[in-house]
């Protein structure tokens, strides 16, 4: 009972970074149309810099977090022309080219890390910011400072998200768009403006998302950004595509499913196990569990 | 056969072939991924009945399309008519999957993977030239039912579900079972082009079957032309035979200058340097001079 206890908590921990990475995600498929996916890339680039910088000024937090948020700030709106020339070019949104131009910036993203950085080796983050010390102990249940902070910030950081998408002005305007663009465009939002503000946001979500990652973690590798993309778009197909609520859902349950599978099987199979009730929930209902909102 | 030429035209070739099994689904908007997933789950069965069970080559080899036409179709029940990012996250997720079996499978060396497969003919150059003439042969095949298809009303129904689904379906097309047809060809074709990749080398390893696969045919696909078979013909080679001429240290960033090269041709190109227009302008006109001749 005590493992389940532990692994539910890790769980929650993990399904709440999944829950923002859906989010982003998912705000970038409604207002700016385009399925990036390599929004997860962006995160581990992110990983990488902080990574980068912690080194530089002998593991200043502070500094570290902000050019962790700045650099996938900044990824995400130089991405950003890129998409809107694809879906110009095609004369209408094609969401399919965008999915594969962002698989694009994802094979150079993964292959920079893996030839630019710590000679391709997994990086480790400083105790300062990913401290393996349990907080609390009771048995087999230990609880350490990244689980509560990304499970804190995660439910904060999501909260905020709402909050700012039913009770702003601006999130007013992403969901008319996410609604119907041309319908937006003739009440007056200004459609590209409005994206461009997406991008910014998700980056700033991206730029959380690495920081707690980095606290959860405690390392990064190249490869990490494909495996949690395919698993965020896993995530975002079968709660169903665009559904920001079941993108809540469905990824606090892969947190806490993936979790429990590792808590009670041994090696790599809890991977392949999680992949494959995925895989049967994917197959059996293409379309999602909650509708998809596009 | 010198062994750089022997590898250069031979990797080309199953290059050429992964391609073509991505092409055929992307006919009406589907990337189907599966097919690296197949080569390898094909690959490692074929590599383990002639090391194990003593099959020979032949069997085995068609044993590999046999498997992968059954995966392939298996799949496809289920998402013959899905959309394109369903089928996308289900060929990553049986990437992971396969993977993850085979590392975890002792009979197939696991994580090591399979060393020292006999030589096909006896000796190694009986072996490089049995696998080239295999490989010809399959290029041909399968390019001659390609060029076929796509000019079959199957192919004009695959081009009008690709430019709207449901403009097709009121025409009458079979969506579902169009999908269906196409992944199970194509699943079929990824197989045995995985048998033969391994053999290539007489060993499988899991190195093999990567994202990078994925990435490689992607950009010969797009980068090529995705609307024409002949854009995959034109690129593959350029696209493995380029970076070889380089030294090292600039292959090593192969995969960037790939991924560079898709961004670039997507934003710029988007229907690649091969368009289906040029084919159909290099076609009259060899049939404009064809028929000269008849008259001289």
């Amino acid at each position: 009972m005590q493992v389940f206890i532990a692994q539910v908590i890790n769980g929650l921990s993990l399904g709440s970074i999944y829950v923002l990475l859906v989010t982003g995600f998912n705000l970038l498929l409604l207002v700016a149309m385009i399925i990036h996916f390599s929004y997860p890339q962006v995160v581990v680039f992110s990983m990488y810099i902080a990574w980068v910088v912690l080194r530089l000024t002998g593991d200043n937090l502070f500094l570290g977090i902000l050019a962790g948020v700045a650099s996938s700030i900044a990824l995400n709106l130089v991405s950003a022309p890129l998409f809107q020339k694809v879906m110009a070019k095609r004369g209408e949104v094609d969401i399919n080219s965008t999915m594969v131009l962002s698989m694009g910036i994802g094979m150079i993203i993964t292959d920079v890390l893996s030839h630019s950085f710590n000679q391709g080796l997994p990086i480790a983050f400083p105790e300062s910011l990913a401290s393996e010390a349990p907080i609390v102990r009771v048995g087999l249940i230990t609880i350490v400072s990244g689980q509560v902070w990304s499970l804190a910030v995660g439910i904060v950081a999501v909260a905020g998200f709402f909050l700012l998408l039913y009770r702003t002005r601006p999130g007013r305007a992403f969901r008319a768009i996410a609604e119907d663009p041309n319908g937006a465009r003739l009440v007056g939002i200004p459609i590209l403006r409005t994206g461009l503000y997406s991008y910014a946001l998700s980056g700033v979500l991206g730029g959380i998302i690495a920081v707690l990652l980095a606290m959860l973690l405690g390392s990064a590798s190249p490869g990490l950004g494909e495996q949690v993309a395919h698993k965020v778009l896993a995530v975002s197909i079968i709660a169903g595509l665009g559904n920001l609520a079941g993108g809540l859902v469905v990824g606090l349950l892969l947190g806490v499913l993936e979790a429990i599978v590792q808590g009670y099987v041994s090696g790599s199979w809890s991977n392949a196990i999680a992949f494959v009730i995925m895989l049967v929930v994917i197959l059996v209902r293409p379309k999602g569990l909650f509708g998809t909102k596009l | 056969m010198p062994l750089p030429l022997y590898y250069f035209l031979s990797i080309t070739a199953v290059n050429i072939l992964l391609s073509w099994a991505l092409y055929l689904p992307y006919r009406v908007g589907q990337l189907h991924f599966i097919t690296v997933a197949n080569m390898a789950i094909s690959g490692y069965t074929a590599a383990w009945l002639v090391m194990s069970l003593n099959v020979p080559f032949a069997w085995a080899l068609l044993a590999g399309f046999a498997l992968g036409g059954i995966v392939g179709w298996l799949v496809s029940l289920f998402i013959g008519n899905a959309p394109t990012f369903a089928v996308v996250i289900v060929g990553f997720t049986f990437i992971f999957i396969t993977r993850t079996v085979i590392e975890n499978l002792k009979a197939v060396g696991g994580a090591m993977g399979i060393f020292g497969l006999p030589n096909i003919g006896g000796s190694p150059g009986a072996h490089r030239w049995t696998i080239m003439a295999i490989l010809a042969g399959l290029l041909l095949l399968v390019g001659f039912l390609l060029h076929r298809f796509d000019h079959s009303r199957l192919g004009r129904a695959a081009s009008a579900v690709f430019m709207d689904k449901e403009l097709a379906a009121s025409l009458g097309v079979d969506i579902r079972g169009l999908g269906r047809l196409l992944q199970t060809v194509s699943c079929t074709v990824a197989g045995g082009a995985g048998v033969l990749y391994g053999f290539i080398y007489k060993s499988f390893h899991l190195d093999f079957f990567t994202f990078a696969l994925v990435g490689i045919a992607m950009t010969v696909i797009f980068v090529g032309g995705y609307a024409t078979q002949w854009g995959t013909v034109v690129l593959a080679p350029i696209l493995y035979g380029v970076p070889l001429l380089f030294p090292p240290s600039i292959q090593e960033w192969r995969i960037v200058i790939y991924g560079a090269l898709l961004v670039l041709v997507l934003v710029l190109k988007p229907e690649g340097f091969i368009t289906r227009r040029f084919v159909f302008s290099i076609e009259s006109f060899l049939s404009g001079v064809r028929k000269k001749r008849n008259i001289l």
